[in-house]
């Protein structure tokens, strides 16, 4: 009897997906990932970014009696979700997290149970009302998403990651996914502690994303490296996004390659207006650019199927953020490529990022001292991080510092954690060396790419795509844009005021 | 004789004309916050002793690294140096006084000093344009968008606008767009266009000032500028006429006197007959901050009686001081007056007298 509602269950979820997603079939994962949820078990999956994750709780979603909970550290991921979700019509989804008008959050709360996803940050399930209207909720399904933030060996730990499993008890246990696109055996064993997952089934997917073909360009200087990236902007098939490591490099190139190629072309960095980063953005998901250049405050969230070229003009500071970003591309399955380029001179970016992470000796000293005289206070939180920006630390540098100082119990010094935090930063140190050097290992790597950072994930290579890596014989050739840049759609912009207000405003309905 | 290439960009007239306005007397940070819109008081101050209140918040976007590489420029360019080495001081030389001399016609644009209202400028921009995107999605059944922005009270305004009314959607859309129709009629093209460029909705993304910048052939300052001032005259027409404007007066809050909300509060305690110690006190504010709402308050309203503080012999003396001395840096006024009159005396008497010598802005002081 048992047996025959499960299968039932697994019939219905095919249809869900066809009917609500419009899809035909899963991908590879999904499946699984969906089978063993529906039965009830603790699911671990490790799924490469652009593999499809989210179908793994929202089709359940519509099986399970009840709310998902989904667990996300970031706004803009949790918006793009909710997004997501109005699109195919769902409307009981919503989010929860601090930035909300408390009115807002209140709605919310008042019709939980009509819900069907909610997405609620780390923070916000920690306030003991909003727990309690949840407790009073039947919560179908604890989804962690980017679940590596729980752990400390990961660059994104989040503490208020580490109550979640307190969290779970307190909801009655009920199943729990925990979902990431990286995590090394470290990571791993940290998630299914931290958690407390228990049966706990595991889908371990291939870092590896087989449609998008690696290259390497090794240069002289930047004004080379200028002239290849015009040169393979108009030859390869677009939209692109062009990873820059600083902010005054996004602006300079994106006018470059406007003044050469006539492509339409912008630039996003976290120095821009938040109205401005919202409007590019939009543009860009709408098809309105053919290239952006950002830093790499651009892309979580971003949901957009047919990027065909990731472009990295300096390269990060690991081979997780490198393959997170190229992940960026040909979501929808097709052919994609990511292009890296290199110069000796790009070194000290990475490595400045990284002394930039941590707060100084000197810093940290001082403002040890000034908290136990009472001339800072950790609390607000906004404003201690501000005051420390404001002497020159970085954000990371800062919200470093305060996860040190917050931990002080009431009856200690301050400075009396001194040598513990500069134990911890030089660890932490040590470890983004090393994920450093992987990185320019790869760059510097004679092999073939893939198999690099498959060895470097503990993978056995499956199976060598057609198009590869440079290292395989791989040619700009195989990437040619079927069209040329002048056959693109040039969406003209209206900028007559009249004209523009009455698109705006007059629906196309507007005689009835 | 002044040779073509003297010919000054929009950038480098504004730049040069703000130096000129501050004569030295502040730094060059003093100029990027006024553009800026720094909601200090200094910077709110500053911008009526100087009589550049019309720039105040017009380059809300600007950040610093833009900001630089124009100072530098002007520099390289000859018009402007140091006032003296290592200062961050800046003085136009002969050739920037040149430069700017020979610039035949007044540039800026004259909503800009239509400043009663700019509070509440940017929160009015924000709720506008989420406004447009909302009804621009309702019309054309639009199933979700991206909203433009998040700030709570942005939404929540919006939000009550839209289930305040009893009108269908499309009637409701019509409204606003007959509304804005009137309001921009009233306003220069150039600014109308401007403004409505960067309003987002269904299939038309909004641009950024910089992209309507490049498409449009001009620089980013004068897309600034040309904005503000219709965004202004926008704003004016509502908060003067809201019954003409029902729809658009529910995003705008009007407070007339330009005050912010803080020295508001301080204006109503004063008029209730408590001292500047007990406003402090019963605010728990510092003093000092008190005295901040007191000169922003003189400076907004000329009427307002300050005889509690400073007499008027005391007023004559500091303004003949600082007219001798050609100065507004209060602490070469105070160290000539020694005890005789506090800063907070200083401060008050330079304001009143900034604001009787009445507007100077738009090219008439030179
Ligand atoms: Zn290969």
């Amino acid at each position: 009897m048992e047996l025959r509602d499960e299968t039932q269950k697994l019939k219905r979820a095919h249809v869900i997906l066809k009917e609500k997603f419009g899809y035909e079939q899963f991908r590879a994962g999904q499946w699984q990932v969906i089978q063993d949820v529906l039965n009830g078990h603790d699911v671990f999956a490790m799924m490469p970014t652009g593999s499809g994750k989210s179908i793994c709780y929202e089709v359940p979603g519509y099986l399970m009696e009840g709310l998902v909970l989904i667990i996300s550290p970031l706004l803009s991921l949790m918006e793009d979700q909710v997004h997501q979700l109005r699109k195919i019509g769902e409307k009981q989804a919503r989010a929860l997290n601090g930035l909300m008008h408390p009115q807002e959050r209140k709605r919310v709360l008042q019709k939980i149970n009509t819900l069907r996803f909610l997405f609620i940050s780390p923070e916000m399930l920690r306030q003991p009302q909003i727990l309690a209207v949840l407790q009073r909720t039947k919560v179908s399904l604890f989804v962690v998403d980017e679940a590596h933030c729980v752990s400390q060996w990961g660059h994104d730990f989040r503490p208020d990651y580490l109550y979640l499993a307190q969290i779970k008890a307190k909801l009655g246990y009920p199943p729990c996914l925990a979902v990431t696109a990286t995590a090394d055996e470290r990571v791993r064993v940290d998630i299914a502690r931290a958690l407390d997952l228990r049966d706990v089934r595991q889908l371990l997917m291939s870092v590896d994303r087989s449609n998008i073909a690696l290259i390497v360009k090794k240069v002289m200087d930047n004004s080379e490296k200028v002239d290849q990236l015009i040169q393979l902007l108009s030859k390869v098939r677009l939209p692109g996004i062009v990873y820059c490591a600083a902010r005054d490099w996004t602006e300079r190139l994106a006018e470059q390659i406007r003044l050469h190629t006539g492509l339409r072309t912008a630039y996003y960095h976290g120095g821009m207006d938040a109205v401005d980063r919202r409007k590019i953005q939009n543009q860009f998901l709408d098809g309105e650019l053919d290239v952006l250049c950002c830093t790499n405050a651009f892309g979580m969230g971003i949901n957009k199927p047919d990027i065909r070229l990731v472009v990295h003009f300096q390269f990060p500071g690991t081979m997780n953020a490198y393959l997170q970003e190229i992940g960026r591309a040909s979501r929808d399955g097709k052919q994609g490529l990511a292009v890296l380029y290199y110069t000796e001179q790009d070194e000290r970016y990475p490595s400045g990022f990284i002394d930039m992470n941590f707060p100084d000796d000197t810093m940290l000293h001082q403002v040890l001292v000034e908290l136990d005289q009472g001339l800072l206070q950790t609390e607000p939180k906004d404003n201690f991080l501000e005051t420390l920006q404001g002497r020159g630390a970085s954000e990371t540098a800062a919200r470093f510092l305060y996860e040190q100082v917050r931990a002080v119990p009431r009856e200690k010094r301050f400075l009396s954690i001194l040598d513990e935090c500069r134990r911890i930063i030089r660890e932490r140190r040590i470890i983004q060396m090393n994920d450093l050097k992987v990185m320019k290992d790869y760059i510097n790597s004679n092999t073939c790419r893939r198999a690099f950072y498959q060895s470097f994930y503990k993978e056995k290579q499956q199976h060598k795509p057609k198009l590869c890596c440079d290292q395989c014989g791989l040619q700009f050739d195989a990437f040619s844009g079927e069209e040329s840049p002048e056959d693109r759609p040039h969406s003209e912009q209206i900028l007559e005021w009249r004209a523009r207000l009455t698109l705006l405003l007059k629906g196309s309905d507007h005689e009835k | 004789m002044i040779e073509e290439s003297n010919k000054l960009l929009y950038r480098d007239e504004l730049i040069l004309y703000l130096i000129h306005c501050f004569q030295g007397e502040r730094t060059i940070s003093g100029i990027y916050h006024l553009l800026k819109g720094k909601k200090s008081a200094q910077s709110i101050q500053d911008s009526y002793l100087f009589h550049v209140e019309p720039f105040f918040h017009t380059c809300e976007d600007l950040d610093r690294m833009e900001f630089d590489s124009l100072i530098m420029e002007c520099q390289h360019a000859g018009w402007i140096c140091p006032k003296n080495d290592n200062s961050h001081h800046y003085i136009l030389t002969q050739m920037g006084n040149e430069a700017l001399a020979g610039q035949k016609t007044n540039l800026f644009p004259d909503g800009l000093r239509l400043t009663d209202y700019i509070n509440d400028e940017s929160q009015y921009w924000l709720k506008l344009q989420l406004m447009v995107q909302s009804l621009s999605a309702l019309v054309h059944h639009q199933q979700a968008y991206l909203p433009l922005t998040h700030v709570p009270s942005v939404t929540e305004s919006v939000r009550r606008c839209l289930l305040s009314t009893t009108l269908s959607r499309h009637d409701l859309a019509n409204r606003f767009y007959e509304e804005l129709v009137r309001l921009l009629s009233n306003c220069p093209s150039k600014e109308a266009d401007l403004l409505v460029s960067q309003l987002t909705g269904f299939k038309k993304n909004g641009l950024t000032i910089r992209q309507i910048a490049v498409l449009t052939d001009r620089d980013n300052y004068e897309c600034r500028l040309l904005f503000k001032s219709g965004l202004r005259r926008v704003m004016k027409q509502i908060a003067e006429k809201p019954d003409q404007f029902p729809y658009n007066s529910k995003l705008l809050h009007t407070q007339r006197s330009g005050l912010s909300r803080s020295a508001a509060e301080t204006l109503q305690r004063i008029r209730d007959g408590l001292s500047l110690g007990e406003v402090a006190r019963s605010r728990r504010l510092t003093e000092s901050t008190v005295e901040d709402h007191l000169v922003e308050i003189v400076l907004k309203d000329p009427n307002f009686e300050v005889n509690h503080y400073l007499t008027d012999e005391l007023e004559l003396q500091i303004i003949q001081t600082a007219t001798a001395a050609k100065t507004r840096q209060l602490k070469a006024i105070k160290s000539q007056l020694k005890a005789q009159a506090s800063y907070f005396q200083i401060r008050l008497a330079l304001a009143r007298n900034a604001v009787r010598k009445g507007e100077t802005f738009g090219g008439t002081s030179r």
